[in-house]
Parts: C-alpha cells; sequence; structure tokens
C-alpha cells in the first residue's frame, strides 16, 4: 500500500546539528532497551497465558509470592532506570545548561506571532539594539528601544532566515501574543516561545540548505499554517545575503533621515531601558 | 451507628438489617428518589457508567472528526459533513478553527466526562461499599452531589459550541495566554472547576467511608486492590484537585477582570491590538503564563493516576479471579501503589521540559520521572507472576485485564522515552506523546474500564452479559486499537507535530499522509466496534440470564450480596476471616475461598453462600 516500517528508527527526518547524532543515539539506545522489555513482558506474557490455559484437569497453585524475586525485580528496574536517567543527564546538560552553551557566532532574537516567525538581526554594526517589553506595538514586534542607536540598523524578517552553517547559534526565544513552540526537526531542536520571557536556544547546523520551521504549541486556528524557513548557507553565501539586506537599511535610515517628517515619532525616553534577556 | 445515619437520611424507616431487608421489598421510595436524585450507592455508580458511557460516544465522534480531517483535509466529513453549520465547516470540510475545539474537546471529554468519572466515579461508587461488605457510602447525599455536578460542567463546557466564537479551543491543557479570553474558554474554566469539586467530594467520601465503614474483621491489608488502590486515588484527588481548582480561579479571574496573573506586559492579541490586562496600565511587572503551567501540571500529573491506578486495581482483581490464584506480593502492588502516588507528585515538570524553566530543574523531575518506571514495572511482574501457574479462565474480563498488561507495557515503555529530557525535546508535543497517551489512556485505562465493566455487570444489574459479543468487542477493539495508535509512534519520530490542522502545509509531513489514512481507518473501525459493547450492555439488560449470587466464583465480599442487591446491600451480616485472594487455598476442597466464610463452616457454607442465587 506505502513505505511503511515498523522500524520506528528510520522516520527521523536527516539530523544535521552537531548534536542531532548524539541525541538520535541516546533514542536508539532507549529504543533497544525498550524493545527488548517489551518484548520479554509480552513474549512472558503469551507463554503463561498459553501455558497455564484452564483445561480439565489442570489445577492453579496455592502461592502468594516471594520476597526475594520481589528485591530482585524493583532492584533491577531501578539500577537501569536511574543508570539511564543519569546517562541521559550529559545530553540534557550539552543542550541546555547555560554554561554549556558555545560562545555564539551568530546571535538573533526571534519572536512567535500568531501565525508566523518574526527574526530580528543585528545590522552593520554587529550588534543587537537594547529592547523592552514597553516598546512593544504591532509595529515594533521586538519592542527595539527607540533611543539606542544600535537598535537603528537592525533589520526584522519574517517567515524566511538565512543563518550560516557550521556556526554556533544563538536565538533569544520570545513570543509577542500566545505561546508558540520554536521547532526545527532537522536540528533536533524544540523550544516553547513564553511570551515574557527571552529564552536562549543554541544550535549549530552541519549541511547546507532549506530546513521547515514549525511552531509546536498550539497557538490558535492558524497553528496549523505557522511554517517558516531556515535557509542554511555557507560563510560566503551567509555573508552576501546579509551585506545586501545591510546595504538595504542603510538606505532606508538614509532616506528617513533625509526626510525627518516620515520617520517615526520618537516616544519619550524610558526611566530605565534594558536589553531584556533573561539569562 | 453510621448504618442508621444512612437510613435516615434517606428517609427510610428501617434501622437494621433485618428490616433493611424487608424494606426492601415493600418499600414505596418516589421514581426521582430512587432513580434521579439517589443517595443509593449501586444507583449513582449506574449514573457515573451512563453518563460517562454517554460522553463516550461524543469524545469518540470528536476523535473521528480528528482523524477525518487529519487523513483526508478538505474533503467533507462523510454522512455528516452536510448538517453541520458554516460556523464550523465550509463545504463539509473541518474548519481549522473547528478543529482546535475538536482537540480541545475530545481530550476534555475523554479525560474529565469519561475517564475520571469512570474509574472514581462508577466503580469507586459501585465498588467501595460492596467490597469492604457495607450498606452504603459515609456521605450518601455528598455522594449524589458529586455525580450530579458532572452533567452540569459537561452541558456548561459543551455549551461553548453555542456561544460567539465557539467552544474552548486551547487545547485541553488551556494555557493562557491562548484561553484568557473568549466566552467559551470561560465556560470551560467554569466547568473545571465543578467536576474538580465533584473529583473532591468523591475523594473525601471515599476515604471516609474505607476509613470508618468496612466489615467487622476487616484490616486493612484484607482490602482488595481495587479498594486500595480507589482509597490512595482519593487521596490524590483530595490533595491535587484544590490546585485545578486555584489554577482554574486565578484563569477566570484573568477572563473577567484582567488581572494580568498569567498574561505579561504589553502583550498583543492575535489580532495584533494590545491584550486588555492589568499589566499593561503602568510599566512594571505583568503576569507569568508559565505559573498556570506549573498549577496546571501539579494536578494534572496525578490526574494521570487519577485514571490509572483504581484500573489496576480492578485489573489485579479481574486477573486473580480468572486465573483462579491469589495476586502474586499483595503487599508489594500495595506498596507499589503508594509509591507512584507519591512521586506522581514530584514529577509534574516533565510535561514542561520546553517551558523554559530552569535545566538543573529538569534535570531532578528527569530523575523523579524516570524512578515511576520502577513502581510500573513492579505491577506489571506481579502481574505476570499472578497469572504464573494460574488456571487461566478467557472470560471477557480476564480478556480485557491481559489486554491492559500488553498494552499498558507498551504505554509505559514510550514514557520513557519522554521522562528523558533531551530525548522529550525532540518528541514533545508530536505524534509519539499522541500515541503514548492513547497507549496509557485508552489500552490501559479504557482497557481496563471494560474489563470491570464486564468483571461487575452481573452484580449491577442481576443479569449477565453476552460473553460472545463480549469477546467479540475486545478481539475487535484490541486489534484495531493497535493497528490505530501504534503507527503514531513512527509519525512522531518523523516530527509530525500534534494538534494541527492540515500537516501537509509541511513538505517534510507529506509522506505521511498514507500512514495517516491507515490510522483513520482503524480509528473508524474502532469508534464503530464500541457500538457492540453499548448493545451488548442494553440487550443484556434485558434479556440477560439472571445472575447468580457468585458468577465468577471470587473472593471478595461483594459477591456475598444478593445477586441484584437492593438497598442496603446485604442480607446478613458480614464478618471478614481472611484475605481477599484465598484461591486455591489447602483449607479448602474448591479453589476458592471466599472471605466471609466463618472458618468453622467451610465446607458447609460454601455451597449455600457462593453458589445459591
Amino acid at each position: 500500500m506505502f513505505d511503511f516500517s515498523w522500524n520506528m528508527l528510520t522516520y527521523f527526518p536527516p539530523g544535521i546539528s552537531t548534536y542531532s547524532k548524539a541525541l538520535d543515539d541516546l533514542f536508539i539506545l532507549v529504543y533497544w532497551i525498550s524493545v527488548a522489555i517489551f518484548l520479554l513482558v509480552q513474549i512472558t506474557l503469551v507463554t503463561f497465558i498459553f501455558k497455564y490455559r484452564t483445561r480439565p484437569g489442570h489445577k492453579s497453585i496455592y502461592y502468594h509470592g516471594n520476597n526475594v524475586v520481589e528485591f530482585i525485580w524493583t532492584l533491577a528496574p531501578t539500577v537501569l532506570f536511574a543508570g539511564l536517567g543519569l546517562y541521559s543527564d550529559e545530553m540534557w546538560k550539552v543542550m541546555k545548561y547555560s554554561s554549556r552553551v558555545p560562545s555564539p557566532d551568530v546571535e538573533i532574537d526571534v519572536v512567535g506571532q500568531a501565525f508566523n516567525w518574526h527574526a530580528r538581526y543585528p545590522g552593520a554594526d554587529g550588534i543587537l539594539g537594547k529592547r523592552h517589553a514597553r516598546y512593544r506595538t504591532a509595529q515594533n514586534l521586538f519592542g527595539i528601544d527607540p533611543t539606542d542607536p544600535k537598535g537603528k540598523d537592525d533589520i526584522v524578517l519574517t517567515g524566511e532566515f538565512n543563518l550560516p552553517m557550521n556556526k554556533n547559534i544563538v536565538v533569544h526565544l520570545s513570543s509577542v501574543d500566545v505561546l508558540h513552540s520554536y521547532f526545527l526537526p532537522n536540528f533536533r531542536i524544540k523550544q516553547d516561545a513564553v511570551p515574557g520571557s527571552w529564552i536562549d536556544v543554541w544550535f549549530n547546523g552541519t549541511k547546507a540548505g532549506k530546513y521547515e520551521l514549525a511552531c509546536a504549541e498550539l497557538c490558535g486556528s492558524g497553528h496549523y499554517a505557522m511554517r517558516g524557513v531556515l535557509n542554511l548557507q555557507s560563510d560566503a553565501d551567509f555573508a552576501v545575503w546579509m551585506d545586501a539586506k545591510n546595504a538595504a537599511k542603510k538606505a532606508v535610515l538614509a532616506a528617513e533621515a533625509a526626510n525627518p517628517q516620515a520617520a517615526a515619532p520618537v516616544p519619550a525616553a524610558p526611566v530605565a531601558a534594558e536589553h531584556g534577556s533573561s539569562h | 451507628m453510621s448504618a442508621v445515619a444512612t437510613h435516615l437520611e434517606q428517609g427510610h424507616a428501617a434501622t437494621h438489617d433485618a428490616h433493611a431487608h424487608h424494606d426492601h421489598a415493600h418499600h414505596s421510595v418516589s421514581f426521582i428518589r430512587k432513580y434521579i436524585f439517589s443517595t443509593d450507592h449501586k444507583q449513582i455508580a449506574k449514573q457515573f457508567l451512563t453518563s460517562s458511557l454517554f460522553f463516550l460516544l461524543v469524545g469518540g465522534a470528536f476523535a473521528l472528526f480528528i482523524r477525518w480531517q487529519i487523513a483526508y483535509p478538505g474533503e467533507p466529513i462523510p454522512v455528516v459533513g452536510k448538517w453541520l453549520p458554516d460556523t464550523l465547516v465550509s463545504s463539509g470540510a473541518v474548519q481549522p478553527g473547528f478543529y482546535t475545539q475538536l482537540v480541545t474537546m475530545h481530550a476534555t471529554v475523554m479525560i474529565f466526562f469519561v475517564i475520571i468519572p469512570m474509574a472514581t466515579g462508577a466503580f469507586a461508587n459501585f465498588c467501595i461499599p460492596l467490597m469492604i461488605g457495607t450498606d452504603d457510602m459515609a456521605m450518601p447525599t455528598i455522594n449524589m452531589i458529586s455525580f450530579w455536578l458532572v452533567p452540569v460542567a459537561g452541558l456548561t463546557i459543551m455549551s461553548g459550541f453555542f456561544v460567539e466564537g465557539g467552544t474552548a479551543a486551547a487545547g485541553w491543557t488551556n494555557y493562557p495566554p491562548l484561553s484568557a479570553s473568549g466566552t467559551g474558554h470561560m465556560l470551560w474554566v467554569i466547568g473545571i472547576f465543578l467536576v474538580g469539586f465533584s473529583s473532591i467530594l468523591g475523594g473525601m467520601n471515599y476515604l471516609a467511608t474505607v476509613l470508618n465503614k468496612r466489615a467487622k474483621g476487616m484490616r486493612m491489608f484484607d482490602l482488595p486492590l481495587t479498594v486500595w488502590a480507589l482509597f490512595i486515588t482519593s487521596v490524590l484527588q483530595v490533595l491535587g484537585t484544590p490546585v485545578l481548582a486555584s489554577a482554574a480561579s486565578l484563569l477566570f479571574v484573568d477572563q473577567v477582570f484582567h488581572a494580568g496573573i498569567f498574561i505579561p506586559e504589553n502583550l498583543l492579541t492575535p489580532t495584533g491590538g494590545l491584550f486588555p490586562s492589568g499589566a499593561n496600565v503602568g510599566s512594571g511587572g505583568g503576569g507569568q503564563p508559565v505559573l498556570f503551567q506549573h498549577l496546571f501540571w501539579f494536578y494534572s500529573h496525578p490526574a494521570v493516576y487519577i485514571m490509572i491506578l483504581p484500573i489496576m486495581g480492578v485489573v489485579s482483581d479481574v486477573l486473580a479471579t480468572f486465573a483462579r490464584k491469589a495476586i502474586f506480593g499483595y503487599k508489594a502492588m500495595v506498596f507499589a501503589v503508594m509509591a507512584i502516588a507519591f512521586l506522581g507528585f514530584v514529577v509534574w515538570g516533565h510535561h514542561m521540559f520546553l517551558s523554559g524553566m530552569s535545566p538543573l530543574l529538569g534535570t531532578t523531575f528527569m530523575l523523579s520521572t524516570i524512578v515511576i518506571a520502577v513502581p510500573s514495572s513492579i505491577k506489571i511482574f506481579n502481574w505476570l507472576g499472578t497469572i504464573w501457574k494460574g488456571n487461566i479462565h478467557f472470560t471477557t474480563p480476564n480478556l480485557n485485564a491481559l489486554g491492559f498488561i500488553s498494552t499498558f507495557v507498551c504505554g509505559g515503555l514510550s514514557g520513557v522515552f519522554m521522562a528523558i529530557g533531551p530525548i522529550d525535546v525532540y518528541i514533545h508535543d508530536t505524534y509519539f506523546i499522541v500515541a503514548h497517551i492513547h497507549y496509557v489512556l485508552f489500552g490501559g485505562a479504557l482497557f481496563g474500564i471494560f474489563a470491570g465493566i464486564y468483571y461487575w455487570y452481573p452484580k449491577m444489574f442481576g443479569k449477565m452479559y453476552n460473553e460472545t459479543l463480549g469477546k467479540f468487542h475486545f478481539a475487535l477493539t484490541f486489534i484495531t486499537f493497535n493497528l490505530c495508535f501504534f503507527p503514531m509512534h513512527m509519525i512522531g519520530v518523523g516530527g509530525h507535530m500534534r494538534r494541527i490542522h492540515d500537516p501537509y502545509v509541511y513538505e517534510f509531513l507529506k509522506p505521511f499522509q498514507p500512514i495517516n489514512q491507515f490510522i483513520t481507518i482503524f480509528a473508524i473501525l474502532m469508534g464503530f466496534s464500541q457500538l457492540i459493547l453499548i448493545f451488548n450492555f442494553l440487550w443484556s439488560l434485558k434479556f440477560g440470564r439472571p445472575a447468580p449470587r457468585n458468577p465468577w466464583r471470587a473472593n471478595t465480599l461483594e459477591w456475598a450480596a444478593p445477586a441484584h442487591p437492593g438497598h442496603g446491600n446485604f442480607d446478613r451480616d458480614i464478618t471478614v476471616y481472611r484475605g481477599p485472594y484465598e484461591f486455591a487455598s489447602p483449607e479448602s476442597k474448591r479453589d476458592y475461598l471466599p472471605q466471609w466464610i466463618r472458618p468453622a463452616h467451610i465446607e458447609k457454607e460454601e455451597v449455600v453462600a457462593a453458589e445459591k442465587h
């Protein structure tokens, strides 16, 4: 009827981040342990069902249990599962502990908005301008501080994002409305975008190409269509793309400077601006 | 004493057991008091059972709409599509908004109105008084209120379909900010609050009943495992559900008064406007949506055990009875249930590995979660030990109980994957989770519920169900269940997200459409297989052969009661002389020895008590 395998390991989308292989290996380890336990229990169950089925003359025995056996089958799973937990903690630390996040080569901000993904690049100065929720409007989703000159050249993109390969990329993730979840299946990374918090996600892709970005947390009726594309490029290609974006932004800023009336009015200076990262 | 109080409360003249029996034959209780606002635990159990079976069909229908849309997106729903209003469907096909309502209501109905009321409403009500040898619950009126909150709550939530904007659509977890606006979400919160109180009142009542009303001679370690499991589940209900009520109340305050408890500062609405929230006034502070998740899962993880522990008890009793053998390691089983219940309160964070909480906390939750596999393994091994060297009878309840073990093992093992934080990062919110939850709550809880329904049907209605239809129902359900839910693991590993109206928006999900169609075909077959259960249930009420007093030759006290027990349950004094699982005991020539048989009268009374109608 169609391509179907009972081996669920064949279904992984190709993994292309530095830790995708280690994560898949961990999954495979747990999978085979599970298959072994599954078969052990099911075969025992079927054997007992067959062997001790009722039939004329067959009798059950009078037996209430055995503490030695109880002890063994309490200890064995404790050792196995606690061991598995401790073993997997290393992978968790690699992905999540801030002390283990490598020094970023590229930093961007990403916010989810029903039903789109937006990213903010640091622009020509290479520095993300300060942001705070109090500046947020439907036109300024990132809440970029209008008084911070470093934010002037920041570039905001929607839906499709280019990033360099073989670089440590740190995404500062948040949301402007409801919960979303930033899911890159090929990178084996997923992180909830929580409004009011900035959460760091890091990854390093090793293969150029276009990869799908999905929303994995129900965010409303358009949730299913909250799709983005991540275009992973070589250094050179990325530099060309970024330079073009920066040049375009520079032209826009120059036009605004020449005609200040057209520029948005600057709101009153805030009491205490901050770079809103919660880390 | 308590027996007297109970009878007075119900307006009965009878004050002792002899009278109670007489009373049963002649008393004239109005129809309303007997069938609608009844305080008789057995009648309340039947009410819970009936409402749960009704909601099972409703929730099942929602599931089929969901499955249809995922398999054949944009195609009109067969038969019913053309009857649905244009706000829900466009030319008969499910609209995206309706889809999110469906996934929300399917889970809400199945969890809060089918499995919890079935496990802790129907079985707890029917089994606890009968299995501990007493006439009724400790607090019969509270018991009645505990049932009537369920249909009120159910109607409140269902009425959301008829308000502007539709019913709740933020998933059964109902996370704010998405759930912090809209009439449908408000109705959902009110309904959950009410059904939560049904649970709290029930739990209190069960605790009081088990502690105070056990038959003469019955120690705690003479309780059948069903009662033990229900007792410990009641502790979970009483301690956990108030936290859900607090989460619901706080969300309500956000919805109605815009308090901003869960709403951060300066938040946009999905339409781009500013969220009406107190937090927008002034520049400081703001709410925290993750707080809701903590409160919600602090209840809802134990709720998973509220759904599964009673069923584990039922399965234990059914297995022992039909293997004609004592439970292997009775006390280990009790301690394992206690361990699961205790651990259940310290693992909620594994639902929130992606919420951005401290990764160190994640490590803690990962280790506490994975340790739950230990008491669960103990239970599996002890069940295998119970049927080992038994004399296994393949009645319908036992087939369902054996099916429970088989599927629960699978559900338990897939749980290990999500207990491990780094793996959960990838499979969270995918169909792997959907497969897991259905292996535990359908394969686990529902097969156990079927086992219980068939097992106690004779005592509940005084009639035997049709065994052939029962076996047919089991076989069809078991096969279609596995073919429906097992492939979900595969597409989950493939990264297929949950709750998406049209998966094929994504290139990487397009190859999974044939698997989704395969799943849908078996989901439909499975759904329609349940009609056999309903038919058997109703047909046997009328045409079933009259049930004997103890049709399964079981040991526990409910089988000492008359075939169709009337008010007051027992027609004689009950004293307990031994544990509940004395099968194949050398003391008796038969392969069972009920708890109530006096040691001096084993040979004589057995025949009279256990086999006479």
